[in-house]
């Protein structure tokens, strides 16, 4: 178990902490835009910077004042790091007790094909494969990861983070993942962290993260782009300008809230139907609109809807099957259905954080 | 019909800004090199031979490639671990000592010679305690290595400094990380990737010392170096018999530019 306690960092007017966290033998997605602090967080962990204070342990053995090579982190930068003067077996065979374990490694991570090369002469994929298998041969008890797929192509990256979905399940240790890149992190993370301006503004599984952002800045990082301010009207319900809609949990009423409504969650129907019997979806959670625009973003559609008669403008997303069906363009006339569910509510005391 | 010449093959393209300045440019050059071509087209092969097989040069070659290989190993034992903390180090402290190092690449050599032999003169008390234990500081080789290591190892703290910083920091933590510790580090991983840089430093540090002549003549006129020696025969005997010596310069200089484009790494360039 890696645990953080009250770590502060500050540098060149940057404020790194504090941070809290405790990491069992699972992977902790680190996500955050730049400079919000997550390479130093590695970089603290690793001992590659020592914090102003606070403390950092590893299965109950004290970290902080150990050097580098006494902490047993595993660290995979993001270039892999690999030594240019040796050659791929050489560099696994730097920290590998023996060449029984090299081999082992290279059938896990399948790079045998390469062993005899130079890292100039592989792939972005094959140097990630090579770094992990290097790091692993030193048997870490944790494992640092500084986003190892990010400079790699869409397709590589895709396949690795497949790839690394089942290393890390094999591995009993704590890993903790870096990245700035949301599929990665909620592919691969059990849990993500949210990092801001130095600090961790929400940490939870992912699925939580995401439906259940706690302040303005998760919900906007993590691609919700349906936020309103809203106040709840007692009950079950909430007021977005002149749209009631029905939440799945009673409100305080008179509350100042931020409503969030992920494009993912919401669905878009035709403008004639009428929600059937027993439907989750209560009618006044059913909005009617015209499709501003859209997008074609590969797997799925983002369509921009403007509210008759309201200023409400929501995104949501859309598979190409009911895109198609439901003849979506420009002008083109739908109705916006809400599960309560999907209405999620921010207090304002949080939002404004 | 369509034009068939296009802009860069007219006149115009040939007699560009760049064609100007590469001749004024080789005014220079030939500035260089008419001197060299003409002092070693000017001495017969027979007569060169026959000077540097005579004992006053046998004497002169062997003490500057004795004196040089000790400064230039001197410079590389304390040079390298000066080198390598100005590259890792930070803050205002690395402004000031690098500035130092560079101190006596800027000072005339007979400077530094007079510099030196405030410390290590004969009248000083490290020389006289050198002295007496039988290790005089001035008029033997040590003092030729003295004066050569002041004035030759900048080129091996600075060209060492700039091959330990292309090394990327990374690459010792992650050494570092895999448990090895900083020594081992070094040995396996930085040293290696900044070797042929050190070792170009290294070969420009030989090849400053072997033509040392300003600080070697303040601390040691004897036993004579090659330089020293061309200018007591230039003095004595007049440019004539100088010449053969100097060719023999020319050709450690000119392999010492082999050597440093062999390793790829000539910071010169």
């Amino acid at each position: 178990m890696l645990e953080l306690d009250a770590l502060t960092k500050t540098y060149a007017g940057f404020e790194f902490g504090p941070v809290d966290a405790t990491v069992d033998d699972e992977v902790l997605a680190v996500l955050g835009p730049s400079g919000s602090g997550k390479t130093t967080l590695l970089s603290v962990i690793a001992g590659i910077v020592a914090p102003d204070s606070g403390s950092v342990s590893l299965n109950g053995r004290a970290l902080s004042g150990r050097s580098l090579e006494d902490r047993r982190t595993g660290l995979v930068f993001q270039d892999g790091a690999l030594f240019p003067h040796l050659t791929a077996r050489e560099n696994i065979g730097y920290a590998a007790t023996s060449g029984g374990r090299i081999d082992e490694l290279a059938t896990l991570l399948e790079i045998r094909d390469v062993l005899d090369r130079r890292p100039a002469t592989l792939s972005g994929g094959e140097k990630q494969r090579v770094a992990l298998a290097r790091t692993l041969a030193a048997d870490p008890d944790a494992l640092l990861l500084d986003e190892p797929l990010s400079s790699l192509d869409a397709p590589i990256r895709r396949r690795l983070r497949i790839e690394l979905h089942a290393l890390f399940d094999s591995l009993d240790i704590p890993v903790v993942y870096v990245t700035h890149d949301q599929r990665t992190a909620t592919a691969l993370g059990d849990r993500i962290a949210i990092f801001r301006n130095g600090t961790i503004e929400q940490i939870g599984p992912p699925s939580t993260v995401l439906r259940e952002p706690e302040t303005r800045f998760v919900a906007t990082f993590t691609g919700n782009e349906n936020l309103f301010e809203g106040v709840a009207t007692g009950g079950a319900t909430v007021r977005v300008g002149d749209v009631e809609l029905r939440t799945s949990e009673p409100v305080p009423a008179e509350s100042a809230v931020t409503v969030c409504l992920h494009p993912s969650r919401i669905r878009l129907c035709d403008p004639s139907a009428r929600p059937a019997d027993g439907s989750e979806i209560h009618p006044t959670n059913v909005i009617r609109g015209t499709v501003d625009d859209w997008l074609n973003e590969g797997t799925e559609y983002r369509v921009h809807v403007n509210a008759a008669g309201t200023s409400l403008a929501l995104v949501t997303t859309v598979r190409p099957p009911a895109f198609d069906r439901l003849a979506i363009d420009a002008g083109a006339p739908v109705q916006v259905a809400i599960p309560p569910q999907a209405v999620h509510l921010i207090p304002h005391a949080q939002a404004e954080l | 019909m369509f034009p068939a010449k296009s802009r860069t093959d007219s006149g115009v393209g040939r007699f560009d800004w760049l064609s100007i300045t590469f001749v004024l440019g080789a005014v220079l050059l030939c500035y260089y090199l008419l001197p060299l071509v003409s002092l070693v087209v000017s001495q017969p092969p027979d007569v060169v031979l026959r000077r540097i097989t005579q004992p006053d040069i046998v004497s002169a070659t062997t003490t500057s490639i004795v004196s040089a290989s000790t400064s230039a190993l001197v410079a590389t034992v304390f040079g390298l671990p000066l080198a390598y903390w100005l590259a890792r180090a930070d803050g205002q402290i690395k402004t000031v000592v690098t500035a130092l190092v560079v101190l006596p690449l800027v000072l005339p050599p007979i400077v530094s010679g007079m510099v030196l032999l405030t410390i290590v003169g004969p009248e000083t008390v490290v020389g006289r305690l050198a002295a007496a234990n039988g290790l005089p500081l001035t008029r033997s080789v040590a003092g030729v290595v003295l004066a050569q290591t002041f004035v030759s190892s900048p080129f091996v703290v600075v060209t060492a400094k700039a091959a330990f910083e292309s090394v990327d920091r990374s690459l010792e933590y992650a050494s570092r990380s895999l448990g090895k510790s900083r020594f081992t580090t070094f040995r396996r991983v930085t040293l290696p990737l900044a070797w042929p840089g050190i070792l170009a430093g290294v070969t420009l540090a030989f090849a400053r010392s072997i033509g040392e002549f300003g600080a070697t003549i303040m601390l040691a006129y004897y036993p004579r170096t090659m330089p020293v020696q061309i200018w007591v025969s230039f003095t004595t005997l007049g440019l004539d018999n100088a010449f053969p010596a100097a060719v023999v310069l020319v050709g450690i200089a000119v392999a010492t530019l082999v050597v440093l484009n062999a390793l790829g790494q000539n910071p010169l360039e």
